[in-house]
């Protein structure tokens, strides 16, 4: 079976297919396929695909229960840089500032320590997550829910073309499929599939990223979920995945663990970073130094990847 | 018989000369303007009718008709009113000719003879200075302004009053020099308790004339914070005060004893005010609120509650510092170069920012939000600031500096700024580098940190920039959900 006329069957069908279907529209699809001509096409924008029985087919992907015909590629990196150690990580696209700050430090940790970070390049949580692997110059692949021509959401077209530079955007849809939010289930799958453990930075009830998180547990993958406050409908999600037994994640060190890296020994911490989380003129306040000084040392953590802020409040990244 | 007097009209802040001719001849009683007059200066016919009979003189008999030359001129408001009824007279022989003709004159005749003030007397004023005469005939309580274009002004309170002066009956009254000096009351900075952070950018974007855009959850000052920047601005210096003054005076906005603004001027349009008024424009040729705020604060409370194109017309005072407003006839130029301050929630809920509130809004509403404060416009925000919640010590902080005590640093830093940027070491320019990559920080945001971090620097009075004040700007640059 042709997998990238599968693909692109599949794409203009709008229908989620594993194997080829009967019938004659698929005959006469594949009749007319010129697979010369559609791989032209496909270079020609910059695009690669990758059948799934290619040898270079990202191995976890492949053995879920529902794996695409194939993955569509943009971007510098070689394909087999998805056979390499992968985490995913989600959330809500609403999510707080906490939730903010969580995700991009474990980005920049986990990214750092060698891993890749997979997510699905939406508002939130995803882009934190992606944004703080690229600040640690590490490996980023973000998986669309549309076709690999498209940037979706818009805004963050810049942020796909930064992911792009160093690592992977990817989707098992052909250029010109339009973003759906139907298809956002199909395209977490890929997110969780990739990946050998997925963590759950913030989610609502009911939300996609329990879905992710779903779909990791059914392949066997390991799930992270981020505590909360109990009082945050944004950590209703994730507290309820923690009851169902995920693992707490507490910090990044939790997640290289199962991994088996060794975390680096912790280096000293700054004083600061012990009144924290506080906004900067609480820690006027509490340290007697003026708010010049404050300013400063602040932006020096920051810069050295231990503190970030959201909506005016510093957080010590995990 | 032919009789002419001399005015001025606006355009844009411009006046033109423009000669009144009257023509009276005998026929049957008519009376006409003609020279592309419009509405309110058509109707000078009643007013001047009725004024002349309240003066106890005699409206000229036959066919009248009066002439506003050059004819191409569009020629707008009621300051035509005092000029064309002594032309009249002058016309009917009941004020001598040569005198009138020595003069220039300007403003409305209430129905009962009386004068009233009209807007941008003050660049009527300077044309006639700089058509070379050295009167201008005008109503008393515009006679003050007139005296800054450095012509002297004959204050007049009814228009019999200037048929005696042109007569040689009466002497002008002395019009005393303008009121100076004395610095408007404002809001004061000791009243803002806590919001150290805050206080700081405000003295910044006062010392380095950069816009600034406070976002926080309500209730935490931002409005307070704002309208306390005229407070720590230094005066204007003459040539400014001038300006100012000229674009309020067209507005009809000067007070009568103290027209000279030298106080940078301070504007906070409501939201729901149309484009036209807040960048100029429509029928009249009034200027916008971005150009009464001209070398002063435009203040965008809430500004994402404004309507989007009105944002959008922002950019071009933003970007040229004046605004051109089409008009019926080619084009006005008003100036509009002003200190953008704005304030807004950090999301249509509100509750972003604060620890004790949770937010309730959803992606789609929050990118809608965020979306709205365009890229271009976020640009030009040189200082962004999250004013968080502050918890109830804070507010229980000792009253804290007065305002007199900050202006009086930003005036040294300004006088430093004056003599010439600092340069960055080049430990700073490595720092600034850093960020660039680690953050991310675009070219943009990178000129615009760069740019704070020299104000820093003068404010410290240091004589080149550092490290510690490249790393102090680089606190309040755009956050990256605001960035996106
Ligand atoms: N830091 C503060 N110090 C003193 N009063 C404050 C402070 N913050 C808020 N207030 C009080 O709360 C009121 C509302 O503040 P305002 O500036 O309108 O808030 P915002 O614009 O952020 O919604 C002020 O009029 C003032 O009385
Ligand atoms: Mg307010
Ligand atoms: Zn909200």
């Amino acid at each position: 079976m042709n997998e990238l006329a599968l693909a692109l069957y599949a794409s203009e069908s709008g229908t989620h297919l594993v194997d080829a279907p009967r019938g004659v529209a698929w005959a006469g699809h594949l009749q007319r396929f010129d697979e010369r001509s559609a791989r032209a096409r496909l270079a020609e924008k910059g695009f690669r695909f990758l059948g799934r029985s290619d040898p270079g087919f990202p191995p976890l992907l492949g053995a879920i229960h529902d794996p695409p015909a194939g993955l569509f590629f943009r971007g510098g990196a070689e394909p087999e840089l998805l056979a390499r150690p992968a985490v995913a990580v989600v959330g809500a696209r609403a999510c707080s500032g906490y939730g903010a700050t969580v995700a991009r430090g474990l980005g920049r940790d986990l990214a750092a320590a060698g891993l890749v970070v997979v997510s699905g390049l939406a508002r939130g949580v995803d882009a934190e997550a992606h944004r703080g692997a690229l600040e640690a110059g590490g490996i980023t692949v973000a998986v669309l829910g549309c076709g690999i021509d498209r940037d979706y959401p818009a805004a963050h077209a810049e942020l796909a073309r930064r992911i792009a530079e160093t690592g992977l955007v990817v989707s098992e849809y052909a250029p010109g499929v339009e973003p759906a939010p139907w298809r956002f289930p199909a395209r977490n799958r890929i997110v969780a599939g990739l990946a050998a453990a997925t963590i759950v930075v913030e989610a609502r009830e009911r939300s996609g990223a329990l879905i992710t998180a779903d779909l990791a547990l059914e392949e066997g993958r390991e799930v992270f979920a981020v505590p909360g406050e109990i009082t945050s409908s944004l950590s209703a999600g994730t507290n309820a995945l923690l009851k169902l037994g995920a693992s707490p994640l507490t910090a990044a060190t939790d997640v290289l663990a199962s991994f088996g890296i060794e975390p680096e020994p912790p280096a000293p911490r700054h004083e600061l970073l012990e009144h924290l989380p506080a906004t900067a003129d609480e820690l006027t306040r509490r340290t007697g130094l003026p708010a010049p000084e404050i300013a400063r040392t602040l932006v020096d953590l920051e810069l050295a990847g231990l503190v970030s802020a959201a909506d005016g409040l510093y957080r010590a990244s995990p | 018989m032919l009789a002419r007097a001399v005015t001025h009209a606006l355009v844009g802040l411009d006046a033109r000369r423009v000669e009144v001719e009257a023509h009276v001849q005998s026929g049957l009683p008519s009376f006409r303007i003609v020279g592309l007059a419009d509405r309110a200066c058509q109707e000078a016919r009643e007013r001047v009718r009725s004024g002349i009979a309240a003066a106890e003189l005699e409206f000229p008999e036959g066919r009248v008709t009066v002439n506003l030359a050059p004819a191409e001129l569009r020629k707008e408001g009621s300051g035509f009113d005092l000029p064309i009824a002594l032309a009249l007279l002058a016309a009917s022989r009941q004020v001598p000719r040569d005198r009138l003709q020595g003069h220039a004159a300007v403003g409305e005749l209430a129905l009962d003879g009386r004068l009233r003030r009209v807007g941008g007397v003050l660049a009527v004023a300077e044309a006639a200075r700089r058509h070379g005469l050295e009167r201008i005939l005008c109503p008393r309580d515009s006679a003050q302004e007139a005296t800054l274009a450095g012509i002297e002004p004959v204050p007049v309170r009814h228009l019999a009053d200037a048929v005696a002066y042109l007569r040689g009956e009466h002497q002008p009254e002395p019009v005393p020099p303008p009121a100076r000096g004395e610095t408007p009351a404002l809001a004061d900075l000791a009243d803002v308790r806590g919001q150290e952070r805050a206080r700081r950018a405000l003295e910044i974007a006062a010392a380095g004339g950069h816009n600034l855009l406070l976002g926080g959850p309500p209730g935490t000052g931002k409005t307070m914070l704002a309208r306390r920047l005229p407070g720590i601005l230094p005066p204007l210096d003459e040539e400014a005060a001038l300006e100012v003054t000229r674009i309020h005076s067209v507005a009809g906005l000067l007070p009568t004893d103290q027209p000279l603004l030298e106080h940078p001027p301070f504007r906070a349009p409501h939201h729901s005010a149309s484009t036209a008024a807040i960048v100029g424009g429509g029928p009249g040729i009034r200027p916008g609120e971005a150009s009464l705020a001209h070398r002063g604060v435009l203040l965008l409370d809430e500004l994402a509650e404004f309507a989007r194109p009105s944002l959008e017309a922002l950019r071009q005072p933003l970007e040229d510092g004046y605004v051109s407003v089409a008009r019926a006839a080619g084009r006005a130029v008003f100036p509009a170069r002003f200190q953008l301050v704005g304030t807004m929630n950090l999301c249509p809920c509100g509750a972003r920012g604060d620890p004790l509130v949770e937010c309730t809004c959803s992606a789609q509403r929050l990118a809608r939000y965020r979306d709205k404060l365009s890229r271009a416009l976020l640009d030009r925000f040189d200082l962004v600031l999250a004013v968080p919640r502050a918890r109830a010590e804070e507010l229980a902080a000792p009253r804290a500096e007065p305002s007199a005590a900050v202006r009086a640093r930003v005036v040294a830093a300004r006088e430093r700024l004056r003599a010439g940027a600092p340069e960055r070491v080049p430990e700073a320019d490595a720092l600034l580098s850093n960020a660039v990559e680690r953050l991310p920080l675009s070219g943009r945001g990178r000129a615009r940190v760069a740019r704070v971090a020299g104000t820093i620097a003068a404010l410290a009075a240091a004589d080149s920039v550092l490290p510690e004040h490249v790393a102090e700007a680089l606190a309040y640059r755009a956050p990256q959900e605001l960035a996106a």
